[in-house]
């Protein structure tokens, strides 16, 4: 279906735009070819509206002979006889609007001076198809353009997308030597205890691998994630590790990017936990708020501590990962006060699937 | 093998299961006595004075102080073995003479092997905390904060809340907010490593944040002062009169 004729407005655009050239057309038809004035609007009336949609049916042929890689012989062969039966069959629906006009008896000799304009018409047909089928290629040409314009961009962002993820997806290394260190300290004083973070450890390694690979996961599944890690975590920091958890019902099955959240939770332990004598409480929270979905990390924070190199790289990967796939309609907002940290995501909730 | 005197070993690491699985190892060898256990930097400078101990197997991430402003603190001399998971700190460890440096998971082997250098090389060499002071080749300059030892407490002075230093034979007299803190370092050594564009030599005893100059006066005949915010009067000699103004 053509693009124009698929769409009320655009249709009802178009056609109000004939409406000068009919009026043009009138004037010419009296002007050039003597035809009394009210018969020439008349004339121009019928004949401009039929043009209207003939000129449409141009973009049949020139969508099935592409400018590109077309032998030029074919190309004009083509429009050439399209033209011309274009032409004739405007004409013959014209001829069929003044039999029309001709029943009244006003319009008499209407049908015979139209017939003697039938020359000059049939040019002006095939001058209007050729340049309607002109504005067509244009049209097909900028439409073709801004779709690889779209597809680029779409293929930068799925890349970037791909590349932030692939970062993400990358364990601390520091996080596996403690884990492990902690194990080894385990073995023999509490060997329960050692499988079970071992255990706790291949589960949180499982996840990340897995849930990297996929688009969007339910909220709940990231905070899965993000307490299989604490709990790895817990075992290190003992009682300097306290975690919260305040998550509202319709939260938890919004789609969110997967490992969006962890890195804030690792930044939490690392920045936070790791660095103050007494460690404190790490707390997540999340709500749905109509069609926005609000997370956040909480974390004390040593207010005498020293800028830590490395820091704010998480942070900046999290913030770019929410430009790529959301631009402005996501925000993160870190907040560092005396003896806390605290970071927010503001984000589209998206649909529950 | 028994030693006539055991290894006198203190333990510092922030975690108390990297603790438990060192004291494990440590306690089956019969010539090793385990002093103490320290969960943070502050308990550690502490320890080390009142325990004395001959070896120290050091956490280099730990809370307040990291392992190496631990031994910059420290008073005595004592053998250091960095335990830790970080691999990029082993250059600057063996830079202050460090008898190994460990990485976690460690092993009962690697323990076995750090002890037995120690016993080789003995505890002498020169004071680690000297050492530290020279070899800072991988600690960010300008510093953002100053340690000041005091007794067996530590200050921890952040470089914006300096007003300014004087030079006191070897020790540096550190102000700041009405309180004043003796440091073992000279001005020169405190100077190199504050951030240039903040602190002015006014002086040549004379170290001073330039954010709390309130004005300068002329004092006697050719020379003058500069009187901070909280009306201290700073000297001024000719050529820090020249530094503060190229300053401003």
């Amino acid at each position: 279906m053509h693009p124009i004729l698929s769409r009320p407005s655009w249709l009802a655009l178009y056609l109000a735009s004939w409406i000068p050239v009919a009026a043009l057309f009138g004037i010419a038809l009296h002007v050039l070819a003597q035809v009394p004035l009210a018969e020439a609007f008349a004339d121009a009336a019928g004949l401009t509206a039929v043009l209207a949609f003939v000129c449409l049916s141009a973009w049949y042929p020139s969508r099935a002979q592409p400018i590109a890689g077309a032998g030029t012989m074919g190309f004009l062969l083509t429009h050439a006889v399209a033209a011309v039966i274009s032409s004739g069959v405007w004409l013959a629906l014209g001829r069929a609007w003044v039999a029309l006009l001709e029943r009244d008896p006003g319009w008499q000799g209407a049908g015979a001076r139209y017939n003697s304009l039938l020359p000059g018409l049939f040019l002006v047909g095939m001058l209007f198809y050729l340049l309607a089928a002109a504005l067509h290629y244009l049209a097909l040409v900028a439409a073709k353009s801004r779709q690889a314009e779209q597809k680029a961009l779409e293929l930068l962002v799925q890349a970037r997308e791909a590349e932030l993820k692939a970062l993400r997806a990358q364990i601390d290394p520091h996080f596996l030597f403690n884990s492990l260190n902690s194990i080894s300290a385990l073995t023999s004083s509490d060997p329960a205890s050692a499988r079970r973070m071992c255990i706790e450890l291949a589960e949180f390694l499982r996840r990340t691998l897995v849930l990297g690979q996929r688009e969007r996961i339910p909220l709940a599944e990231e905070l899965d994630l993000a307490e299989g890690y604490l709990r790895v975590e817990q075992v290190r920091f003992g009682s300097r590790l306290r975690v919260e958890r305040e998550v509202d019902e319709p939260a938890l099955a919004s789609p969110v990017p997967p490992l969006l959240l962890q890195p804030l939770v690792e930044n939490a332990v690392r920045h936070g936990i790791a660095q103050t004598l007494e460690g404190g409480t790490i707390k997540i929270a999340a709500k749905r708020d109509g069609s926005r979905l609000h997370v956040s990390v909480s974390n004390p924070r040593d207010p005498d501590g020293r800028a830590r190199p490395g820091a704010g790289v998480g942070l900046r990967n999290v913030a770019g990962r929410l430009a790529t796939l959301f631009g402005t309609e996501a925000r993160l907002d870190a907040i560092a006060g005396g003896d806390s940290y605290l970071v927010e995501l503001d984000l589209p909730a998206g649909e529950v699937s | 093998m028994s030693a006539p005197t055991p290894l006198r070993v203190l333990l510092v690491d922030d975690e108390e299961l990297a603790r438990r699985v060192l004291r494990e190892y440590l306690s089956r060898d019969p010539g090793v006595e385990i002093v103490g256990e320290c969960a943070n930097g502050f308990e550690a400078v502490r320890a080390v004075s009142e325990t004395k101990p001959d070896l120290l197997f050091l956490d280099i991430q730990m809370p307040k102080l990291d392992g190496f402003e631990v031994l910059e603190l420290l008073d005595r001399e004592v053998a250091v073995v960095f335990v830790t998971a970080f691999d990029e700190h082993a250059i600057r460890a063996f830079e202050v003479h460090a008898v190994d440096y460990l990485l976690k998971p460690v092993s009962e082997e690697k323990i076995g092997r750090a002890l037995a250098r120690v016993r080789e090389r003995g505890v002498a060499g020169p004071p680690v905390s000297r050492l530290v002071a020279d070899a800072k080749p991988d600690q960010p300059r300008p510093i953002d904060r100053l340690l000041v030892r005091d007794g067996t407490r530590v200050h921890v002075i952040q470089a914006s809340e300096l007003d300014y230093a004087v030079a006191r034979d070897d020790y540096v007299e550190l102000h700041s907010g009405g309180k004043d803190f003796l440091k073992h370092q000279t001005l020169n050594d405190l100077e190199a490593q504050l951030d240039p564009e903040r602190f002015v030599r006014t002086h040549r005893s004379y170290l001073v944040n330039v954010e709390r100059i309130a004005k300068i006066e002329p004092y006697a005949k050719d020379s003058r002062i500069a009187v901070l915010h909280d009306g201290t009067q700073i000297p001024l000699s000719r050529s820090g009169y020249a530094r503060i103004r190229e300053h401003s």
